[in-house]
């Protein structure tokens, strides 16, 4: 078993998508499936939202309600430091959205956690303010900046306040979609508070298959402190082939496989996200 | 002769007019007619310009023009906060307004001082072919730096307008992305209905750009709109006194968004579609009006105050979409249009009774898209081809063609005649008759019936009046057999 430093310690680090799926079912299935044909090492890690972030925000007077469901097939096993392990962990995350204006929305989160033997736990609530160059600007690529400030309980993180800055750089070409988030970490409150900055970058490339069908890749990492970067062997990378299904504009599908092939990342993830759209008091023609 | 030369103070102002006036210049028609001889001679040395000089009837050619249209860039000031530079007619928006004599021919003198060829269409005018100002039907571009005259002889009479016809593709400085538009009034002989002040009111959005959605595909969107070429706010009120009746004649210029106009605590009698009077007058509360229709209507000033009439919707009244009415002697902050669900049923204006005429041919027109990626336009067919590969519709002179509209994509389409009025027959299984039009939005999955009486050959386009999709293959020619 690997050491783990302390900057791995479980963070309910949020990279973005959309979605949500239901507790168990066909999820912890497929998970189950590709477990057992998984390598068997595991690492701590704050799966609750896995998401790559695109530069859209909500538009005014909708509100978007996520699930996040994310199933760690394989991951770490020991406690380590008093925290829970997320080997055969689900946790499932509520995201709702609020359109501000045509630049600016405001998230909030409900993490939750369920293991074998401890059932549902609350983990902790994040705010995530977020704003964006206005389309109207007609900038070649969508760029907007994220906010993450949050509490998770110690039982799953010992850094209990945290905080994110993530910018967001997108673009759409053809049937090409590209992202990429250079999240900014920081504890305020926990062993890690004198560690200073994280980098946990994330970026997604896809191609759309047809009009309701895009397939991709999403990664995610977590480098450490930008001031002392960590090993690659204490580093966190998680490379994800995703789906995406826009099967509505009212409802965002996602569904990925992530493959942690470090010794400090969780080895085998599967997530999904379900998300509806609701307008509130939006004219439509008729 | 008319010159319509630059005259930004003008222009900025809503086009009021406290009575119609056009009066036949005897003198003139006598001297074009004496010409015109003279004129015929030279055609064969004019060189290509000749074309322009194909008159669309038997009547006397001018040699001078009556009218003259400068294509020029220009530097244009929404508001005092937004400044742009587009292609515009004569200096200002929109162009000048033109105001014609139905039957009466016209001689326009087109200068294009771009470095690029250009051309005019006379948006609902029922001229021929070479001159209607489309490329696709053989009007003649005018080339860069080039002058070019075209003479026809207006009809029907209504409210039309004029614009470029050019596509755009993904420039977005182009077409009618950019500044060049203007009204055409052709006089009619007798007014379907009285009023006391006529007021015109050109629509346009302003400063395009590309969107892209998870769902959906690339589609344009703006950051700027006007009411005859300026900002809500920024241009002087439509002064009016109480229980005046005022004529609003309404076009919609926008490249790709159908608008939606109110006035709080009035209503509109709609008396002509497209410039062609309507048999039945009904008062709506809400206007809706797709890219290159037009309305008429009538608004009885009952009810003093200072208001708005403008887009329903705040996000395009915010944007600039809006004019102010001022009552005399009431001030105050203007009021806005209340929201409320966009309904719109054309049928409202038509005789409930179906058509009483059964069609001779009955044409199927299915709009469909090409999914080209969400980051790209879709790519649009009529009968399952995009122009120029698209079949050529077959037209027989004076038979009844019915043709039906089916739209299988989830888009509106504005969907316009060239040089014709068709009757609409039925709007989703419900019949109408008496509405003529050359422009009818058929709403996404919907199905619009409309009778067009081929009296007028010659190569007529069709095609869908959004900038991005006539510009993505959503075009076709009707010709006549």
């Amino acid at each position: 078993m690997p050491d783990i430093s302390d900057d791995f310690r479980l963070v309910p680090s949020v990279n973005k998508c959309k979605g949500a799926l239901l507790k168990h079912s066909w999820l912890a299935i497929a998970a189950a499936c590709i477990a057992s044909i998984g390598a068997h090492s595991a690492q701590a890690q704050g799966n609750y939202e896995i998401q790559v972030y695109g530069a859209e925000t909500q538009a005014p007077r909708t509100t978007m309600v996520e699930l996040h469901s994310n199933y760690t097939a394989d991951g770490q096993k020991q406690f380590i430091d008093g925290v829970d392990p997320t080997n055969h962990a689900e946790h499932e995350t509520i995201e709702i959205t609020q359109g501000l204006n045509d630049w600016s929305e405001v998230g909030f989160y409900i993490f939750t956690s369920e293991q074998s033997g401890s059932g549902i736990q609350w983990v902790g609530d994040h705010i995530r303010p977020r704003v964006r160059v206005p389309e109207r600007w007609r900038w070649p690529v969508g760029v907007s900046l994220s906010m993450e400030v949050g509490y998770q309980r110690a039982f799953f993180s010992q850094d209990t306040w945290t905080w994110e800055i993530r910018p967001i750089v997108d673009k759409t070409v053809g049937r090409w979609y590209f992202a990429v988030n250079p999240a900014l970490e920081r504890t305020w409150h926990g062993p890690d508070v004198n560690l200073g900055v994280g980098f946990s970058p994330a970026a997604k490339f896809s191609y759309d298959f047809t009009r309701q069908i895009s397939g991709g890749l999403e990664y995610y990492a977590d480098y450490g402190s930008i001031s002392n970067i960590a090993s690659l062997h204490n580093q966190q990378q998680q490379l994800f082939p995703a789906i995406d299904l826009n099967v509505s504009p009212k409802w965002e599908i996602n569904f990925g496989v992530g493959i942690g092939p470090t010794a400090a990342t969780d080895h085998w993830i599967v997530k999904g996200i379900l998300g509806r759209r609701f307008d509130w008091g939006r004219k439509t023609s008729q | 002769m008319k010159r319509l030369l630059p005259n930004p103070e003008q222009a900025g102002s809503p086009f009021a007019c406290p009575t119609p006036s056009f009066s036949p210049n005897r003198r003139r028609l006598l001297r074009n007619a004496a010409l015109a001889g003279s004129a015929t001679l030279l055609s064969p040395i004019l060189g290509s310009q000749s074309n322009f000089l194909l008159d669309s009837t038997a009547a006397p050619r001018p040699a001078s023009p009556d009218f003259q249209i400068e294509i020029a860039e220009i530097d244009w000031e929404l508001s005092p906060k937004k400044k742009i530079r587009t292609t515009a007619y004569n200096g200002q928006i929109p162009g000048k307004l033109l105001r014609l004599s139905e039957g009466r021919p016209v001689t326009i003198a087109i200068t294009n001082k771009l470095d690029r060829a250009e051309i005019v269409h006379w948006h609902g005018q029922w001229i021929p072919p070479d001159v209607d100002g489309s490329m696709e039907e053989g009007s003649p571009m005018i080339p860069a730096g080039a002058t070019s005259q075209v003479t026809f002889a207006p009809r029907p009479f209504g409210l039309h307008w004029y614009h470029t016809h050019t596509p755009a593709h993904r420039d977005l400085k182009l077409g009618l992305y950019s500044g060049q538009f203007g009204v055409l009034f052709v006089e009619p002989r007798t007014n379907p209905a009285p009023y006391d002040h006529e007021q015109f009111l050109v629509l346009h959005d302003w400063e395009p750009y590309f969107v892209s959605s998870d769902d959906g595909s690339e589609m344009v969107d703006y950051a700027a709109a006007s009411i005859n070429g300026r900002m809500l706010g920024h241009a002087d009120p439509i002064r009016v006194k109480e229980g005046q009746r005022v004529l609003f004649h309404i076009v919609n210029a926008s490249a790709t968004e159908a608008h939606w106009l109110s006035l709080a605590n009035h209503q509109f009698q709609i008396i002509a579609l497209d410039g062609r009077p309507v048999p039945t007058q009904s008062k709506v509360d809400l206007l809706r009006l797709g890219p290159a229709e037009r309305i008429s209507a009538i608004v009885t000033m009952s009810s003093p105050g200072v208001w708005i009439l403008g887009e329903t919707r705040a996000s395009f009244r915010n944007a600039g979409m809006g004019v102010v009415l001022e009552y005399a002697n009431q001030t105050g902050k203007p009021q806005s249009p209340t929201e409320t669900q966009l309904r719109w049923d054309y049928r409202l204006s038509g005789d409930s009774s179906p058509t009483a005429h059964a069609p001779d041919v009955t044409v199927p027109l299915v709009f469909t898209s090409r999914f080209k990626g969400h980051g790209a336009l879709d790519r649009w067919m009529i009968n399952g081809k995009s122009y120029p590969d698209t079949e050529p519709i077959l037209l027989k002179q004076g038979l009844r063609h019915r043709l039906v509209f089916q739209n299988r994509s989830k888009d509106d389409h504005p969907v316009h005649l060239h040089r014709h009025a068709f009757e609409l027959v039925s709007i989703r299984g419900a019949a109408t008759s008496g509405i003529f039009k050359d422009v009818v939005i058929v709403e996404a999955e919907s199905t619009v019936e409309a009778d067009l009486v081929a009296d007028n050959p010659g190569n007529t386009l069709f095609h869908c009046h959004q900038q991005d999709h006539m510009d993505s293959g959503f075009m076709t020619l009707f010709r006549y057999a």
